[in-house]
């Protein structure tokens, strides 16, 4: 699973829109990949499972991957797409988008200090 | 090993029990539709069973406004408070049926350890304090449903109000009856020598003697007359429906954040409550002894009993908590 950092756990307080995916406690995980996923157009919850499974290699249980929708629909980082087909589709919002870019710039800062002193340390890769 | 999609639907179809009916309302045939891919794919998986189960279960206490999962504010509040009063009935039906024991004991001698003495006489004091909370906590919502009703703006609150209404008064003239009929109360010479006034212990008595060891012990409980083991069936159900029944008219009912705010604060009086009742209840478990004519006498229904509350009372802190969040929430 992707280390997602952990800020304080408003996710367990509830309601309101988080301004950091670490807000979401234990989903926050399950969140990164499930927006990280949609940044490229709507899925479905199979393809949902199957993208996510090819680009981290984590299979996501159906009950997790539901409660985390769930969760990303309330808090409106995700909508439902209208469909005729009992595979409901979701897109991430524009709030979404911007909690993912924060979170991911965030991840990515803290990847490049960790190789950077890694380098420094034990030598390159 | 494949599967045809009839006997993964069938499957789907089971695992998604563990979600309430809204859960299921929102997304079931989405999620059913995954279940099938994913049965299809890994026929026997534990993990996946375990995963939906696990799910299920904190979708259902999302629902009733115990997990951390964010609802509405205003539907937050209101759902913990409604799980918070579910949470002291059960409290309150195994605490009083306790209670009621060992006044009723009382009647006839006091206890030799002060252990009991000293439990009984702050579980007596924590009853008195439930009976004026709930008097306090139901006026205001009594008032507002009535209000409703009145203005026919209740469609959805008759069936739960008269649900409520109907359990409460078979519960009182059930336990009048019956409390009545037990000797050494009830006009008995004897009725107000205890710490309680006789017909007191004998209402509390006869409304919760359901709550009793007997059920282990079909032999001796059908040497009871036939009226008290039809009371003993049909004062639960009344408990049921007065609970149920209390429970939906507060989650249906539109209550002022004014209310909610002084329903909350009264849980949490509730909640303190609830723990000066178990720590007497646990002076006469622990360090009681049986007394005269095994009076006081603790069985395994009373161990049973305790476990329960405490499991009631975790439930009540975690509905008064989440309560509070939920006007935390509508405050901002």
């Amino acid at each position: 699973m992707t280390p997602v950092a952990r800020t304080k756990r408003t996710g367990e307080a509830g309601g309101g829109r988080p301004e950091q995916i670490g807000e979401l406690g234990r989903y926050a995980g399950p969140a990164t990949l499930i927006l990280s996923s949609l940044a490229d157009g709507p899925k479905h919850g199979y393809v949902l499972t199957k993208d996510i499974e090819s680009f981290s290699g984590v299979r996501l249980a159906p009950g997790t991957l539901y409660e985390a929708l769930s969760r990303l629909e309330g808090q409106g980082l995700i909508e439902a797409v209208k469909s005729d087909d009992r595979r409901r589709p979701y897109r991430l919002t524009a709030a979404g988008a911007t909690v993912l870019r924060s979170h991911l710039a965030a991840q990515r800062r803290v990847a490049d200090l960790g190789l950077r002193r890694l380098a420094g340390s034990w030598g390159p890769a | 090993m494949n599967l045809d999609r009839d006997e993964a639907l069938r499957r789907s179809e089971r695992l998604l029990r563990w979600y309430p009916k809204e859960w299921r309302s929102r997304y079931g045939e989405e999620f059913a539709e995954l279940l099938i891919a994913d049965i299809c794919e890994q026929p026997r998986s534990w993990r996946r069973n375990a995963d939906v189960a696990q799910s299920g279960l904190v979708a259902r206490l999302t629902g009733i406004g115990l997990s951390g999962h964010a609802l509405e504010p205003s539907d937050q509040a209101r759902t913990s408070l409604a799980t918070l009063g579910c949470a002291m009935a059960v409290f309150l039906v195994f605490g009083v049926a306790m209670w009621a024991q060992l006044t009723i004991g009382w009647q006839w001698s006091e206890p030799d350890a002060t252990a009991t003495s000293a439990g009984m006489i702050a579980m007596s004091a924590a009853v008195l304090v439930f009976f004026a909370l709930a008097v306090v906590a139901v006026v205001p919502i009594g008032w507002t449903a009535l209000a409703r009703l009145a203005r026919h703006r209740g469609a959805g609150l008759v069936r739960p109000s008269l649900l409520f209404l109907g359990g409460l008064t078979i519960l009182i003239v059930g336990g009048r009856h019956f409390g009545n009929g037990w000797p050494g109360t009830g006009g008995h010479p004897w009725a107000h020598q205890g710490l309680v006034p006789g017909g007191v212990a004998a209402f509390t008595w006869a409304s919760t003697l359901s709550v009793s060891s007997y059920w282990a012990h079909p032999g001796s409980l059908l040497s009871f007359p036939a009226a008290e083991v039809a009371w003993m069936a049909i004062s639960p159900l009344a408990m049921i429906c007065l609970v149920v029944g209390a429970a939906k008219t507060i989650r249906r009912l539109d209550l002022s954040a004014r209310i909610l705010h002084f329903e909350a604060a009264l849980g949490v009086l509730a909640a303190f409550d609830m723990l000066a009742f178990l720590a007497g209840c646990s002076s006469w478990i622990i360090y009681g002894d049986a007394g005269p004519q095994n009076l006081f006498h603790v069985g395994a229904i009373d161990v049973a009993g305790l476990v329960l509350m405490v499991l009631a009372l975790a439930v009540a802190y975690r509905a008064v908590h989440r309560a509070r969040v939920g006007l935390n929430l509508l405050a901002r």
